[in-house]
């Protein structure tokens, strides 16, 4: 053998064991299952596809949990993790859905809206696969998602999308992304089917108010902010002034462009009764000029690179040596998300939701994210929910 | 933490020129730097020994889909070439218009222009028409190294023409803005940018042959060549583009590198002569291995410079620059970067600066068409210099590098001068958006 052919087959050896832990890893995080325990509020757990079908079987079809009140009343879905790279979206509803009683209404929750993206990574960002909290019986274990479905559940792409039924042009990465799939079709590109699902889930259990959870860049103009179209714009501005006077941060608010289609503050406003809303929380983690991309970073969102730009005013959050930690961002959602219940219950008190045992903003920055989760080792098999 | 990071730059900076000293290929030059870049990293555990493979691996896929566009639209034109085609219609341009040498000179800009524009290579098109059309402009009376410069020029705007600009590709999916709406913000440009090269560079006429002259010396015309056989394998592809388009809720999605599939089938059946097509696609994709090792390769650094943190610092560094001067700058930046890291100057500087612009207020879309113009400059730039070195090659330019660079200068000035301008009034020029959607 020659010199070449064996320098050829080291090589070849080299990257095909490479190759072969990198798939192990990534077949792991696929196939990675992080339990959501159904906590005393939530009265049934259905699947997604029980609303379109055609998801049934797919990659994307996900758990529906139901909290259900005994008094009469409105209801509120909550969507979460639309983008699984923001995962305080996830963290907040798990919150929700371990804690939270209802009084009065319906709360709704999908804590893994885009399942399929929540098991892909997103080449050339270098996210870690995984993030934990900590809690009091250890750490909890999140697969760290990608924005977009993975292509492995929906390919190829078209050269554009092209999006369903208002024809807008959008991106062809877009056609994986379940915040721009909106409203769907029940035999499109399979993430239009999930938001089709979806929207049939708004319209047959007549829901009053979605909110769908998201995070975005400090260098972002539309981050740390409720977005809302028009009929949802008055609560949206109530909650600003009862958050930013009762509990000290404060979210802006943006009106739904009316032209930019397949968004959920869009879609579900024009095509139900619903009144959508969209959370955004920074997430620095996300933005561009920061240091190394690290599990640190994410959960703390403190960068010394952020720092200096805000010292130069170039963010568009306030931003300091604190960062913005998960817990701050996962304490927001939770206020934000309590005071539309509230302002709905006030606005309308025939389609209330009351909602009991969900720490407001305060609350989660005194303990914490993790303590509010449960261990699932030591809880009733029947309520945990692989995921 | 900036020492850390700077000291994982300095060590990608010393293994890049280290690998160049060997006179290793440029993506060899490229993995060499990151690969130094992730076990520094891996000294401060960013990222983890145990993932900086799962990071490589996972990089290389970032521009899987662009690479697979590449194979199969170079397959596609692989054969339009080998049957003949090109030669035809090179032929046809030459014999119609020799009386009229500017529109005869219009038409080859075209001809150079559809191959870039459709594959987002502007190597493919000096690949597939360089040699044909640099022999014509020679015909029509072109010096060669004035034949040369419009060669690169051309097929430099042609890779950033519409449908298929891969640098706009690569922003685009980095920062989360619809790749649409480019047709007009880079179309127009492209055109007319193409148009001032042609004239400035083949307006004087350095040779007079005869037309007789001229077809003798030509290449030949396989016999049974036809318009049509040029026009149906285009009109294929264009069809099935523009009948998702129409028709998007009714066609299965297709995505284009099963449309250049079909279209190079097409193109196959209609071959006025045998093509053997496993040899083709064979050769092509030899052909093409180091544009695809180079797109696999920048994936991968970007994967590594992002987790290492040096992405962050450079794109610090760019948007800490006041704004006026970030202007000035990216007349050298913009070409230079293309010039190290190929199309991976694109996602590392090009992402976190488009990101920045946009929050400035000005028009991302807009921004990224007038950055994609100078990119192309970058492939003239050494230590890559690939569209460059490749053109001299086909247009047997015998003369130092540094001479057939001096003879681009004109267009090139006026390119960067109009994609400054794009980047400075890019709100001013939202309309081309609109009207291209």
């Amino acid at each position: 053998m020659t010199r070449t052919a064996i320098y050829k087959m080291s090589l070849a050896a080299i990257f095909g064991l490479v190759s072969g832990i990198a798939g192990y890893q990534f077949y792991e995080h696929r196939h990675y299952q992080a339990p959501i325990i159904a906590g005393p509020g939530v009265t049934r757990v259905v699947k997604l596809h029980e609303y379109c079908p055609s998801l049934k079987g797919t990659p994307a079809d996900t758990d529906v949990f139901f909290l259900e009140g005994a008094g009469d009343g409105g209801t509120v879905l909550l969507v979460a993790n639309t983008h699984s790279n923001e995962p305080a979206a996830r963290l907040t509803a798990e919150i929700f859905l371990e804690n939270c009683t209802i009084q009065k209404g319906r709360l709704i929750v999908i804590p893994q809206f885009n399942n399929s993206g929540s098991r892909n990574t997103k080449p050339g960002d270098g996210y870690p696969l995984y993030f934990e909290i900590p809690t009091a019986w250890g750490k909890k274990k999140f697969r760290m998602g990608n924005r977009n479905a993975s292509p492995l559940d929906s390919w190829p792409d078209p050269d554009v999308y092209i999006h369903y039924p208002d024809r807008s042009l959008l991106s062809y990465l877009d056609v994986r992304n379940t915040n721009r799939t909106w409203p769907g079709r029940p035999d499109g590109p399979l993430m239009e089917r999930v938001c089709f699902a979806a929207m049939e889930l708004i319209r047959n259990e007549q829901v009053d108010v979605a909110i769908d959870i998201h995070g975005a860049e400090t260098m972002f103009p539309v981050t740390n902010c409720i977005v809302a179209p028009e009929k949802s714009s008055r609560i949206a501005t109530m909650v600003q002034l009862m958050t930013q006077a009762m509990e000290g941060f404060t979210v802006n608010v943006y009106p739904s462009p009316q032209n930019f289609r397949g968004l959920s503050h869009r879609e579900i406003g024009d095509y139900s009764n619903a009144m959508p809303f969209l959370l955004e929380a920074p997430i620095p983690f996300l933005d561009q000029p920061t240091g190394p991309k690290t599990e640190e970073l994410l959960l703390t969102g403190r960068d010394p690179l952020l720092l200096s730009l805000a010292r130069q005013g170039k963010l568009f959050v306030p931003y300091d040596e604190y960062g913005w930690p998960m817990k701050n961002r996962v304490g927001q959602h939770c206020s934000v998300i309590l005071e539309i219940m509230n302002q709905l219950s006030q606005a309308s008190p025939e389609r209330a939701v009351v909602a009991e045992n969900v720490p407001r903003y305060k609350d989660v920055l005194e303990h914490d994210v993790g303590y509010y989760y449960h261990n699932p080792a030591t809880a009733d098999p029947a309520r945990v929910y692989p995921n | 933490m900036y020492l850390h990071i700077g000291v994982i730059l300095l060590v990608m900076a010393a293994a890049y020129t280290a690998a160049n000293r060997l006179k290793l290929s440029v993506e060899l030059r490229m993995l060499s730097a990151t690969l130094a870049g992730g076990i520094t990293g891996a000294f401060f555990h960013t990222p983890p020994l145990m993932q900086l493979g799962r990071h490589m691996i996972e990089g290389s896929f970032t521009y899987l889909d662009v690479m697979l566009v590449f194979v199969t639209a170079t397959i596609f034109i692989e054969i339009m070439a080998t049957s003949g085609s090109v030669n035809f219609v090179v032929r046809g341009i030459v014999t119609t218009f020799f009386r009229v040498r500017m529109l005869a000179l219009f038409l080859l800009m075209f001809v150079i222009l559809i191959p870039g524009a459709l594959t987002g290579a502007g190597s493919v098109s000096v690949l597939t028409v360089g040699a044909p059309c640099a022999l014509a402009l020679g015909y029509l009376g072109v010096s060669r190294g004035r034949s040369a410069a419009i060669l690169f020029i051309i097929a430099g705007l042609s890779a950033a023409a519409p449908p298929v600009n891969i640098w706009a590709m690569i922003v685009s999916a980095g920062t989360a803005i619809p790749y649409v709406g480019f047709e007009l913000p880079l179309g127009i440009p492209v055109l007319l940018l193409g148009t001032f090269t042609m004239l400035t560079l083949g307006w004087r006429q350095e040779q007079r042959l005869s037309l007789e002259q001229v077809l003798a010396e030509m290449p030949p015309v396989p016999e049974g060549m036809a318009w049509w056989r040029v026009a149906l394998p285009f009109g294929v592809f264009f069809g099935l583009v523009v009948i998702g388009r129409v028709l998007p809720f009714t066609i299965p999605i297709m995505g284009l590198p099963l449309q250049f599939v079909l279209s190079a089938a097409v193109a196959l059946a209609v071959s006025p002569g045998p093509i053997n097509i496993l040899t083709l696609s064979r050769d092509t994709v030899k052909k093409l291995t180091p544009l695809l090792a180079t797109m696999a390769v920048v994936g991968a650094m970007q994967q590594v410079m992002t987790v290492t943190g040096v992405k962050g610092l450079i794109s610090f560094a760019v948007i800490s620059v006041p704004l006026i001067m970030l202007y000035a700058l990216l007349v050298f930046i913009i070409p230079a970067s293309e010039g190290v890291l190929t199309y991976g100057g694109a996602a590392i500087i090009g992402i976190p600066l488009v990101w920045f612009l946009d929050s400035r207020g000005l028009h991302a879309t807009v921004v990224i068409a007038g950055l994609s113009l100078l990119w192309p400059l970058g492939d003239g730039l050494p230590p890559t210099a690939l569209i460059g070195r490749l053109t001299m090659m086909v247009t047997e330019y015998r003369e130092s590098y540094i001479s057939f660079l001096k003879k681009t200068w004109i267009p090139w000035l006026a390119i960067t001068l109009v994609g400054i301008l794009m980047v400075i009034f890019s709100a001013k020029l939202a309309f081309l958006v609109e009207w291209s959607m």
